[in-house]
């Protein structure tokens, strides 16, 4: 099939037609050509059509194996084609935990003859249970992309430091999320006046702030790269800012639903709105924002976290963290930070995570394998459950008025058409 | 005249307006009235069942509330989760409906967890009163303290009220908060820093660490019970402590120059928040309270019963 891409623009830094309008020509899973009035047999226009290399996502969970009624490897990646997204990291807090080269494999072989590029990411301690180092050469061998213990952070810092020094010879990314348990406990959402408010445990800002600061007095030891997946307060902000300018090699991811919703939006207990780390105050949303637009933070990711109605549609403390994100990720970012230059945003969905983890970045240009996302940013639409491929439906955006759509992926010689 | 309550369920005292209060504190009056008499009961919900559905413990509440809803002839089922099906894994949802099935019009609900009573009144089809769910609301519990003020003082407006103890676990600060303001008091809390909410300001309140000085400014102190069974770690190093700064006597009352009423939500820790000599004297109004709970949750169920949706 012969694919035109009508009038669009090219964001891609590599690309020589970088910021400029043409029309593309994708056949066989190839960017034939880049020019004028070119004809195919399907034709993609819309007002204001961008492409851009594929997209990627750094923190997802996909539930297999272990949880298949939530997610699977072949749902999972449905809804990431349909958000825009080529490829994902994959957290290993699956069941079994993925903390051996088998289960790397298993992920990988079904992973296969899939448009989405699927990474599995290992665990960086056995059943991260944060005390003891997993195997983690052995499974870098086998084609782990990186090592967390995803959202559960790793009190131990002394095991963050040997997985740093350990990991460092073979080149092992090391993501870590930060949360000092002393000070959050069984913290239910944001310590703020919706807490209060509310009646539910507060996570204190502190919590997350203290271990980030300590992370970076750990990476500075080891001199090896740290990336904090998901950090989401003003003072997280700040403290990696000043750790880039100091020369660290830190990087930082957000999650989206800490830019798209401030804690007020729990005022009626929507369990879809609990997610870890919580819902801050718009002041962090503020600061946020600022940290993307001056490269403080890199990546924005979806943490998509798909729950079953058991695990959600329970009593407020009872209910599982998380929320799916797929699919909206890159309209729910779009909207909350409308003033983030368009190229920008779409370097932060497409080359930095992957600089970030260290594989190929695609480019968008002639004679190149199309690994690319269709969208138009100022696309406005209604997010309704049609919207969701994930087996899982625990997401607040049903019913949101969105601005930016993704219009269609190709990958691996494969296209998927929202 | 509109007798009507402009909310279908008691979720907490934050839904309600001033004018729903004081609906129920008036129909509380002509309840109390019918508790004095030598024949209590009224025949007003005799169609209706209620069931009382207490996931955690509790005596007075659940005594008081039986009492009201025998006082108004309803048929009642009380349901306990130590006798429940919660242990087998039942969902709250399945275990209500279950009751709810046999034809139940009414729930009043105790929860442990914050919210579970609004949550609940989203997926199932009865009439839900809040009888505390975890440190969130304890509405009737706030209704009855108003009551009580007004009782005492003749109104509550332009009061001042200081809410001393263990703010952080407790619903019945955060209830008395919101009535205590939609009826115009002035709202102080005061107990140890560990023990108070950070943002508590945010809701409007005066915060006072000092004892002495939360007793010189108010009218009424509303003395809460330390809930050591909900504080999963310590918040200060002991009970001895917690009475040296924080437990009120009756010299230090005589000291203050003026009698300021004392009332307390039960159960009393004697010789912690308050002495015996506090506790048993006229200052405190604490058996008032435990008296007019009765008669306003009457009022509350009789208003909440008769409210149809056409």
């Amino acid at each position: 099939m012969k694919v035109v891409l009508q009038s669009a623009r090219i964001l891609d830094p590599q690309s020589p037609h970088n910021g400029k309008s043409a029309d593309l020509l994708i056949e066989n899973g190839t960017i034939v050509s880049i020019g004028k009035n070119l004809t195919g047999d399907r034709v993609i226009s819309s007002g204001n059509l961008c492409v851009s290399p594929g997209w990627f996502d750094l923190q997802v969970d996909f539930c297999d194996p272990g949880n298949e009624q939530k997610e699977t490897i072949s749902s999972g990646a449905a809804a990431a084609a349909a958000g825009g997204f080529t490829g994902v990291l994959l957290m290993p807090s699956t069941q079994p935990v993925v903390q051996s080269k088998s289960e790397i494999e298993y992920l990988l072989r079904k992973a296969q003859g899939l448009l989405t590029d699927i990474f599995p990411a290992g665990a960086l301690s056995h059943d991260l249970h944060g005390k003891d180092m997993a195997e983690l050469y052995d499974m870098h061998l086998a084609g782990a992309k990186a090592f967390t213990d995803g959202h559960l952070p790793v009190s131990d810092a002394g095991l963050v430091v040997r997985t740093l020094l350990y990991t460092k010879t073979f080149g092992g990314k090391i993501f870590a999320s930060c949360d000092e348990h002393s000070i959050s406990l069984d913290g239910k959402m944001n310590e703020g006046p919706t807490s209060t408010a509310l009646g539910l445990k507060g996570i204190p800002a502190l919590a997350e702030e203290l271990m980030v600061a300590r992370n970076m007095y750990l990476c500075e030891y080891a001199g090896a790269p740290l990336h904090f997946m998901n950090i989401s307060t003003a003072r997280s902000a700040e403290l990696i800012r000043a750790a880039k300018k100091q020369g660290l090699p830190v990087t930082a991811a957000v999650n989206v639903c800490n830019l798209a919703w401030d804690d007020s939006a729990l005022h009626d207990f929507d369990t879809n709105l609990k997610v870890n780390p919580p819902l801050r105050s718009r002041t962090d949303i503020d600061a946020l924002l600022a940290a993307l637009a001056d490269g403080t933070i890199d990546v924005i990711t979806s943490d998509h976290r798909p729950e079953d109605p058991e695990s959600k549609v329970v009593e407020f403390d009872l209910a599982a963290f998380g929320m799916i994100g797929l699919e909206t990720a890159f309209a729910l970012a779009r909207t909350a930070a409308p003033k983030l230059p368009i190229e920008k945003l779409a370097a932060i969905f497409s080359a930095n995570p992957r600089r970030l983890l260290g594989i190929n970045v695609p480019s968008v240009k002639e004679g190149e394998t199309a690994n690319l996302t269709v969208f138009d940013p100022d696309m406005e639409w209604t997010f309704t459950e049609k919207d969701i491929c994930s087996l899982s439906r625990n997401t607040p955006a049903v019913g949101m008025k969105l601005k930016g759509k993704a219009l269609a992926v190709a990958n691996n010689g494969l296209w998927n058409f929202s | 005249m509109n007798k009507r309550l402009s909310v279908k369920h008691l979720l907490g005292i934050k839904q309600l307006t001033a004018e729903d209060i004081d609906l129920i504190l008036t129909t509380a009056d002509q309840f109390k009235e019918v508790l004095n008499r030598t024949i209590k009961k009224v025949p007003s919900l005799r169609d209706i069942t209620i069931a009382n559905l207490f996931f955690e413990n509790s005596t007075r509440t659940r005594v008081s509330f039986e009492l009201a809803e025998r006082r108004l002839s309803a048929d009642i089922v009380n349901f306990s989760a130590s006798s429940s099906s919660v242990k087998k894994g039942e969902t709250l949802i399945d275990t209500v409906n279950n009751i709810l099935a046999m034809k139940v019009d009414m729930v009043v609900m105790r929860h442990p967890n914050p919210g579970a009573c609004v949550f609940l009144s989203r997926h199932v089809d009865s009439k839900i009163i809040n009888a505390g769910d975890g440190a969130h609301e304890h509405p009737t519990q706030a209704l009855l303290d108003a009551y009580s003020i007004r009782e005492r003082l003749g109104s509550v407006k332009g009061k001042r009220v200081a809410i001393i103890g263990d703010i952080l676990h407790s619903r019945v600060a955060l209830s008395n908060i919101y009535c205590l303001q939609k009826l115009g008091a002035e709202v102080m809390v005061c107990g140890p820093q560990t023990l108070v909410p950070r943002y508590i300001g945010s809701l409007g309140v005066k915060v006072e660490y000092n004892l002495r000085k939360a007793l010189e400014w108010c009218e009424v102190a509303n003395m809460l019970r330390i809930q050591l069974e909900r504080q999963d770690i310590r918040y200060f190093p002991s009970l001895r402590e917690y009475t040296m700064q924080y437990g009120v006597n009756k010299q230090m009352l005589d000291s203050l120059g003026r009698e300021i009423t004392i009332m307390h939500p039960g159960p009393i820790n004697r010789g912690v928040e308050i002495t015996s000599d506090v506790a048993d004297s006229d200052q405190a109004i604490i058996l008032g309270q435990v008296e007019n709970g009765v008669a306003v949750r009457m009022a509350v169920l009789y208003l909440l019963a008769g409210r149809t949706d056409e």
